[in-house]
């Protein structure tokens, strides 16, 4: 026992003797590090996202450090959020008063964004950047002067497809999707650009199955049963693969045109390899196929080289959002959150598909929408988008005044 | 948002229905088996079901082609019959004596290492298994469109139904684990190796296990948390179907999968409640299950 206690005592000593020998560190160099505390997904089927995304971060980093900034360098701590809500909220409180993080970035879960956004960003006023949180309420009716995203989102995923479904023969939609948040959250954006777009449009019925729903098939039969003009599926993430599945194994798109918002997202196909369904339409702010920019070639190759595989949407946010970062700590000047704030509205930076505005209205970065098609690629040997459209993003993102008047609401 | 109900619509959906129930007919029967034979109420079923449709993926991305697909469905059965064999040489043999809450207890352990298992073994990535191209799309039916692998599971269920039937009431073995489910020290008075009848049993349901999740993997995506779906389904199916009764299996798995897709013709939303009303219906009026219970 008095073994024990006396091993106990040294510990406690040599904790005190780390804490006082850290706390001495900062204190010899005369320009500080920025930390950024990164609370995202690290566990489960959502970790390929968070990952991916911190993967990008971390190779913007590299480039930055080397120039450094102010002086110093860009340093992150990484949370788990595991997926949840309530962890992350924990996280991310504990990062800024204990680790003393000047900003958060995050996370892939829309959910804990606005949570993070509300409950931390706004109320400890610490600067909060999504990279994957596609909630279009966060820099929407729930914006607010500490919150930022470097993510395109539903509204601007709606206005986009709207704009080109508006333009083809469908009349009668069905809309199918998972019964969550997300889901629904698609559906509606999608709707209100398609009505004003094209009023003479109708849903001639609904489906929503429970998020995880392993067998859609019945669902499916139900639908092609109906025979609308075309189907808009509300499902993303793990829920996707399942959808395109049974796309494919009833040949529904075949008879049926199809439109998803991120079926040609490169992460959700590549695992489908060739056995993906063709001719499925899709929106995405992101390939690392297209355009064949030599900075994005670049970008790709770097990303390659180091990680083994082609980077997706999320290092492609979480690359950008770095250089946001650094460019705007430089242009402030200091280490001030108010002047970083300041510095970030309306700040421009490169990316690898060209400059990168920062709206200063709603801190929503304006991403150009891509919109294609999906098809077997004999290259890469899964499926990728074709007829790839470019969106310019000033048009496919809500106005300044609607913004305005959707957080009066609030 | 009323979808009018057509004849077409109907009859497509009792066949996706009736397809559905032949998956869950090969797993809880194989379920109903061990419970019937063993008296073990067997939480890790869907575990082994899982990991069956993981194999099959295995198997087929490794040997490719139409041949890799059929492998997968003759490897991944004999692969979880060799792991539920280990299972019952090891562990299983142990525990038939005791009481049915230490079971329930031991095979929800089970099922979480299994689960972990695959977890390793393939990770947390959602798999995805296309059946060969010619039972791939739909075929019109009554003018609405059937995916033809939907029919091909309609081959498949029966077939396995009846070679069930032969293998438990024309063959010895049969004979013998029916023997061991009514009365197992008589039995064993009689001279037949009770342990290994058991042992043989357990595979036999295991296998059935095995088999549905590799059928059942070119219709879904493959992933962790398969299991904890189909294991409270066929538990509800075994109990509504008769406990042990492996037609008792088959009504239940019937009367399961139909209620679910005639469910999302009327009420898409909701669709998920109709197996689980019928449960409720069907144990108010009948607790003992439809069939006769070997318990």
């Amino acid at each position: 026992m008095k073994k024990r206690e006396a091993f106990g005592s040294w510990l406690v000593l040599a904790a005190a003797a780390i804490s006082v020998a850290t706390m001495l560190v900062p204190g010899a160099v005369e320009a500080r590090n920025i930390k950024v505390g990164i609370i995202d997904t690290y566990s489960g089927p959502a970790a390929v996202f968070g990952n991916d995304a911190l993967n990008g971060f971390k190779m913007a980093l590299e480039e930055i450090n080397k120039q450094g900034v102010l002086g110093g360098k860009i340093e992150i701590v990484t949370r788990d959020d595991k997926f949840k809500v309530d962890i992350a909220l924990n996280m991310a409180k504990e990062l800024v008063l204990k680790e003393n993080v000047d900003l958060l970035v995050g996370t892939v879960n829309s959910g804990v964004s606005l949570a993070v956004s509300d409950a931390v960003a706004k109320k400890e006023k610490i600067p909060f950047i999504t990279w994957m949180g596609k909630s279009e309420n966060i820099t929407g009716k729930n914006g607010h002067r500490y919150v930022f995203s470097v993510t395109e989102n539903t509204a601007m995923a709606g206005k986009a497809a709207a704009n080109v479904l508006s333009k083809k023969p469908y009349k009668k939609y069905w809309v199918a999707g998972d019964d969550y948040e997300y889901g629904h959250a698609l559906d509606e954006s999608l709707w209100r650009y398609l009505k004003q777009a094209k009023p003479d449009v109708e849903v001639i019925g609904k489906t929503w199955w429970k998020l995880g729903e392993p067998d859609l098939i019945p669902y499916f039969t139900s639908i092609q049963a109906a025979n609308p003009d075309a189907i808009h599926f509300c499902t993303g993430g793990a829920s996707m693969a399942n959808v395109l599945k049974t796309i494919k194994t009833t040949g529904i798109s075949q008879k049926i045109p199809v439109y998803i918002h991120t079926a040609i997202d490169y992460a959700v196909l590549k695992p489908l390899g060739a056995e993906a369904p063709e001719g499925v339409m899709g929106t995405m702010d992101y390939l690392f196929y297209y355009p064949e920019l030599s900075m994005n070639q670049k970008f790709v190759k770097e990303f390659q080289a180091r990680f083994g595989v082609p980077p997706g949407f999320p290092a492609f946010h979480a690359y950008t959002t770095a250089h946001f970062i650094a460019e705007a700590y430089r242009q402030a000047g200091k280490i001030d959150t108010e002047k970083f704030i300041d510095a970030l509205e309306g700040l421009k930076v490169d990316s690898p598909v060209g400059k990168v505005e920062m709206r200063a209205c709603d801190h929503q970065a304006i991403f150009p929408i891509l919109f294609g098609t999906t098809k077997i690629s004999k290259e890469y040997g899964f499926a990728v988008a074709t007829d790839i459209m470019t969106l310019r993003g000033v048009e496919v993102m809500p106005a300044c005044g609607e913004i305005e008047a959707a957080r009066k609401g609030q | 948002m009323e979808q009018s109900i057509t004849l077409a619509g109907v009859t497509s959906q009792l066949l996706v229905g009736l397809s559905r129930a032949m998956i869950l007919f090969i797993v809880s029967s194989g379920l109903s088996f061990i419970l019937g034979v063993l008296r073990v109420p067997n939480v890790a079923h869907g575990s082994l079901y899982m990991i069956g449709a993981f194999v099959a993926h295995s198997v087929a991305t490794a040997v490719g082609g139409v041949s890799g697909f059929w492998l997968a469905l003759v490897l991944a059965p004999l692969t979880v019959a060799v792991i539920s064999l280990i299972a019952e040489r090891t562990l299983f043999c142990h525990l038939y004596e005791r009481e049915h809450l230490m079971l329930l207890l031991f095979t929800f352990a089970l099922m979480l290492i299994l689960g972990d298992l695959t977890k390793i073994t393939w990770g947390a990535d959602y798999r995805s298994l296309t059946a060969p191209p010619f039972l791939q799309g739909s075929l019109s039916v009554l003018g609405t469109a059937f995916p033809r692998y939907n029919l091909f599971l309609l081959v498949v269920g029966p077939v396995v139904a009846v070679g069930l039937w032969l293998l438990t009431s024309k063959t010895m073995f049969g004979k013998i684990a029916r023997a061991a489910a009514v009365d197992r020290e008589m039995v064993g008075a009689i001279g037949v190796n009770v342990s290994w009848v058991f042992a043989l049993a357990f595979v036999l349901g295991c296998l059935l296990a095995g088999l549905g999740g590799a059928l059942v993997s070119p219709t879904v995506s493959i992933t962790l948390g398969m299991d904890h779906t189909i294991i409270i389904e066929t538990f509800l199916i075994v109990t509504i179907g008769g406990l042990g009764n492996i037609w008792g299996a088959m009504v239940g798995s019937l009367i399961f999968g139909i209620t679910q897709s005639i469910g999302v013709l009327i009420l898409p939303q909701f669709a998920i409640v109709f197996p689980y009303l019928a449960v409720v219906v069907i144990l108010t009026l009948k607790p003992t299950g439809l069939l006769k219970s070997v318990w």
